[in-house]
């Protein structure tokens, strides 16, 4: 007699494979290893810097993809409006930027009270800004790109 | 004059799962004139969306050109063709920005556009009471039906003023009687304003309301051995 299983439900999809996943399992890792490498022993501030800023493109990349749907909506409403595919692309690199610069604040005020060089902290926030900006748009890039972008016009 | 649009021996094929599809075999040739109103008509799967898409600079054409005012735009953006022909385009698909209000999606588009800002609000209020939509200006798209999306689509092309209006299906998804406002609209705007209309339908009765019409024939499927099959 047959009889309905409910484990192939389970199965087919439990082991983590999307982009989304992969993003989210190298965020937490990031941060899992930082939190090792303190919990160890004596660390050098600057490598526990740049080790935090390894978590800004995966995170900006995971926001950007997690929208998927909500943002074609939003690119192809633009392109009806006469924007272009570079202003779209800055909009996005912008809002990457100040997503980035806005939760690595608390570190970047830490590093100024501190005695931390100007122009190495300078650095830093560029950087941060470029990565932040480049790893939140380039799920769009890639998006407006490819040729079925515009079949979404069509019913 | 030159004319607005002109494309000549247009060819579009897309990879498929029966061979690769073959649009407008004979290759699509047309002139729309400044204060033209020209209907394209074609069945379902014809290749009429693709055809706007192509007027528009979104799809490019694997033969023949685009030309815009006598221009060559066929590799050109739809950026680069509005700046040519001030034209404005609504999709068979609603396509307003979701995280903005009815009224605010107006007014990205007039901005866009390059409407001045003390011109704007009347525009808009002109817009959205003709198409019924005063009522859910500060409503967000997403929770609107489809055909009252459609016809905000409608509102931000027409309130724009464009040169050119591109419309792919215009009555797609509007109820009755919408669909008997919309169609003596369009006609009003070509004839009063003097907005040249490039609108693709599938219904007779709706192209035959249009000065000029084309009739598209079905797509061709090109199979591995290069014979043509029909649909």
């Amino acid at each position: 007699m047959e009889k309905p299983s409910w484990t192939p439900i389970v199965l087919s999809g439990a082991i983590p494979r999307e982009a989304t996943d992969l993003l989210a399992i190298l965020v937490i890792g990031i941060v899992a290893l930082q939190a090792s490498l303190a919990a160890i022993g004596p660390t050098i501030p600057e490598s526990r810097l740049w080790l935090s800023l390894l978590v800004v493109p995966p995170t900006c990349a995971l926001a950007s993809v997690s929208t998927t749907t909500r943002r074609t909506k939003e690119e192809l409403a633009l392109f009806a409006y006469g924007g272009s595919g570079w202003q779209i692309l800055l909009r996005y690199f912008i809002r990457g930027a100040i997503i980035a610069l806005l939760a690595f604040s608390p570190v970047l005020l830490q590093e100024f009270l501190t005695t931390t060089p100007m122009l190495e902290l300078a650095t830093t926030v560029i950087i941060l800004l470029f990565a932040g900006g480049l790893f939140y748009s380039l799920p769009s890039l890639r998006r407006i790109r490819s040729s079925s972008f515009v079949e979404h016009y069509k019913s | 004059m030159p004319s607005v649009i002109e494309t000549r021996s247009v060819v579009v094929e897309y990879p498929s799962v029966k061979g690769v599809l073959r649009l407008y075999e004979q290759g699509v040739s047309l002139k729309v004139d400044q204060g033209d109103f020209l209907a394209v008509l074609g069945g379902s799967g014809w290749g009429k969306s693709t055809l706007v898409n192509v007027v528009l600079g979104l799809e490019k054409p694997i033969h023949g050109s685009v030309s815009f005012r006598d221009h060559d735009v066929t590799r050109e953006s739809f950026v680069k063709r509005c700046a040519l022909v001030k034209t404005a385009a609504v999709f068979q698909r609603p396509t307003a920005l979701p995280q903005m209000t009815v009224s605010q999606n107006l007014h990205l588009a007039l901005s866009l556009a390059g409407v001045p800002r003390k011109d704007r609000d009347e525009r808009i209020k002109e817009a959205l009471a003709f198409f019924g939509l005063d009522k859910i200006e500060r409503s967000y798209p997403d929770g609107l039906s489809a055909g009252q999306r459609r016809r905000i689509d409608l509102a931000r092309a027409l309130a724009v003023k464009p040169e050119l209006l591109v419309i792919d299906e215009p009555t797609g998804d509007l109820d009755g009687s919408a669909t008997n406002l919309l169609i003596p609209l369009l006609r009003g705007l070509n004839r009063n304003q003097g907005t040249t209309i490039f609108m693709t339908t599938a219904l007779p009765r709706q192209a035959s309301q249009a000065k000029h019409q084309v009739h598209l024939r079905p797509p061709l499927y090109l199979t591995p051995e290069n014979r043509m099959i029909g649909d």
